[in-house]
């Protein structure tokens, strides 16, 4: 898969997790804390991931890494990062979504999400 | 003990040539179940259902996504008498949640391997909700014939010409297209079987028509190679979806019968138009596959799509409109983007706008569909097309002394119904 050189930015980890039914899974990974919040933003990899999306698992894995890495669900700031697939495709550019959660009994729900362009996304995890 | 096994009918696309081939999941699912077990099989779109009838299992086996509320309500109706219901297929796969809340058991996975522990849990009376066996795909070695034997053979006949028979040479697959969901089902590897189970298995197959239905068969050249020469004896001609574009897959295709294969036209490239000749220099028919309603295409891009596929000289057209199906990258796509209006599973069709497109209305889009359907076979119908490349195939099984004339028993039916003529 060709992705973007810039992916890196975005990506300090490569972070495995089971998903939907168990299925070995595995995305791209960066947490840049701040002094009143937490960013967190998760990186589909595409044919590199044999199990699911970042965005089918978006509620158990920001649940999930809040619980691994001591994040205070008040200060998270979740982001879905689809990196450049570089096909003729347009659809297949990079994006960024921030994903905002409905939290209630310690379980994460109803996902929105919130297109980012880079530069927010840039400015966010600089600032 | 009396299983049986069904799959459930849907509603076909107006207006387009309704074809019933014989459905080939069930048939490899029920190659796994234990020789004890009376398998019947009974697909839904030619047959009635009999719920009283005594059976002690049933099972249903699910393709497409628009299958899926009739096969839940068909399992209700059995549960309500009873019956223990148990789901499996691609699209219990994609709807696995859902199709819980009508299912005494729903397995997940590749059945072979399995079946033996599932009869006996069934026969314990400690069938277990869940089978997940997403994870450990069964090696591919271990897939045998399918049961052919359980069709109701004269059902799969139009006017006394037998339909082509479904086969499988490979599964998985290493690409992960946009709209297909085959990496999530069938992992993300190719999985060719062994050239001598693909002969044992055609061996067995008494059609010499057949849809090799696998994926995509460019993924591996040699064991691409090796399956056609393989073919060659067999003397069977074939579609199938895409072939390797090479001179020397393409020569042994041709003289392994490949009658058209599957291609996708996504743009007016010089590559689509070179792609076509060359199989139709190889004598290979070519059927142009066409997704309306990607993010990158306009009104305008549509239209020249059309008349670029009256130019290159397809031998058939097919197009659909863009389904999210469950687990595919446009469905989280255009679920995140908030544009999916229609969450009513039996328009999953792929025939039926669900979403707002990028560049036009829904309805617009719908009306390009029409638009695609009624300019490609303007000057001859979908019928007419299909029986020119009918022609070519028979040309060729008289020339190898392969074909079989139509049954005339069979020449007043339909799939089963007598066929109503017209009279001047």
């Amino acid at each position: 898969m060709k992705m973007s050189t810039d992916v890196n930015l975005y990506q300090d980890q490569l972070y495995d997790f089971k998903g939907l039914w168990d299925v070995p899974s595995i995305c791209g990974l960066k947490i840049e804390r701040k002094e009143n919040k937490i960013i967190i933003i998760v990186t589909d990899l595409f044919e590199e991931n044999p199990g699911t999306s970042i965005t089918e698992w978006n509620t158990k894995l920001a649940k999930e890494l809040c619980d691994k890495f001591e994040i205070n669900y008040e200060s998270l700031v979740f982001i879905e990062h689809t990196p450049n697939k570089e096909t003729k495709l347009s659809f297949n550019r990079e994006s960024f979504f921030q994903v905002k959660f409905d939290i209630i009994n310690d379980k994460f729900d109803n996902p929105q999400w919130i297109e980012m362009t880079k530069e927010e996304v840039d400015k966010l995890i600089t600032e | 003990m009396k299983f049986r096994l069904i799959f459930p009918k849907w509603r076909k696309l107006e207006g387009q040539t309704t074809f019933n081939l014989p459905p080939h999941g069930a048939i490899v699912f029920a190659a796994t179940i234990p020789d004890y077990v009376e398998v019947e099989f009974i697909d839904e779109n030619l047959e009635e259902i009999r719920y009283d009838d005594d059976v002690d299992f049933v099972g249903i086996s699910m393709l497409l996504t628009t299958q899926v509320k009739r096969g839940w309500a068909i399992a209700d109706e059995y549960r309500k008498r009873g019956k223990k219901v148990i789901f499996g297929g691609i699209s219990t796969m994609l709807h696995a949640e859902e199709t819980m809340e009508h299912a005494d058991s729903v397995f997940l996975g590749e059945a072979e391997g399995h079946m033996s522990q599932i009869f006996e849990d069934f026969r314990k009376g400690e069938l277990k909700k869940v089978y997940n066996h997403m994870n450990d795909l069964p090696p591919i070695e271990i897939v045998g014939p399918a049961r052919r034997d359980l069709y109701n053979r004269d059902l799969y006949y139009h006017k006394g010409v037998q339909m082509l028979d479904l086969f499988h040479a490979s599964r998985g697959c290493r690409y992960s297209c946009y709209p297909c969901a085959v990496s999530y089902l069938g992992g993300r590897n190719f999985r060719p079987r062994p050239i001598d189970k693909v002969v044992e298995e055609l061996d067995t197959i008494d059609n010499n028509r057949l849809f090799v239905v696998d994926n995509s068969l460019a993924q591996d050249t040699q064991w691409e190679k090796d399956l056609f020469k393989a073919m060659i004896p067999f003397k069977k001609k074939w579609c199938s979806h895409t072939i390797e574009d090479k001179p020397e897959v393409l020569d042994l295709a041709a003289q392994a019968g490949a009658w058209y294969v599957y291609q996708a036209v996504f743009d007016t490239s010089d590559y689509i138009k070179n792609r076509v000749k060359q199989y139709h220099d190889y004598g290979i028919g070519v059927e142009g596959t066409i997704l309306l309603g990607l993010d990158n295409q306009t009104e305008d891009d549509i239209k020249r799509l059309i008349d670029f596929l009256l130019e290159i000289n397809l031998d058939l057209a097919e197009f659909t409109i863009l389904a999210p199906f469950p687990h595919t990258k446009a469905w989280t796509d255009l679920k995140k983007q908030n544009r999916i209006f229609n969450p009513d599973w039996d328009d999953y069709n792929a025939g039926q706008v669900v979403y707002h497109p990028k560049h036009m209305s829904a309805e617009r889009l719908q009306e390009l569909y029409q638009y695609a359907w009624d300019t490609f076979y303007k000057d001859e119908t979908q019928e007419e097309k299909m029986f020119k490349l009918l022609k070519k195939i028979v040309s060729r099984e008289l020339e190898d002394g392969t074909f079989k004339k139509r049954r005339k028993d069979l020449s007043k039916t339909s799939f089963g119904k007598n066929v109503k003529h017209k009279i001047a």
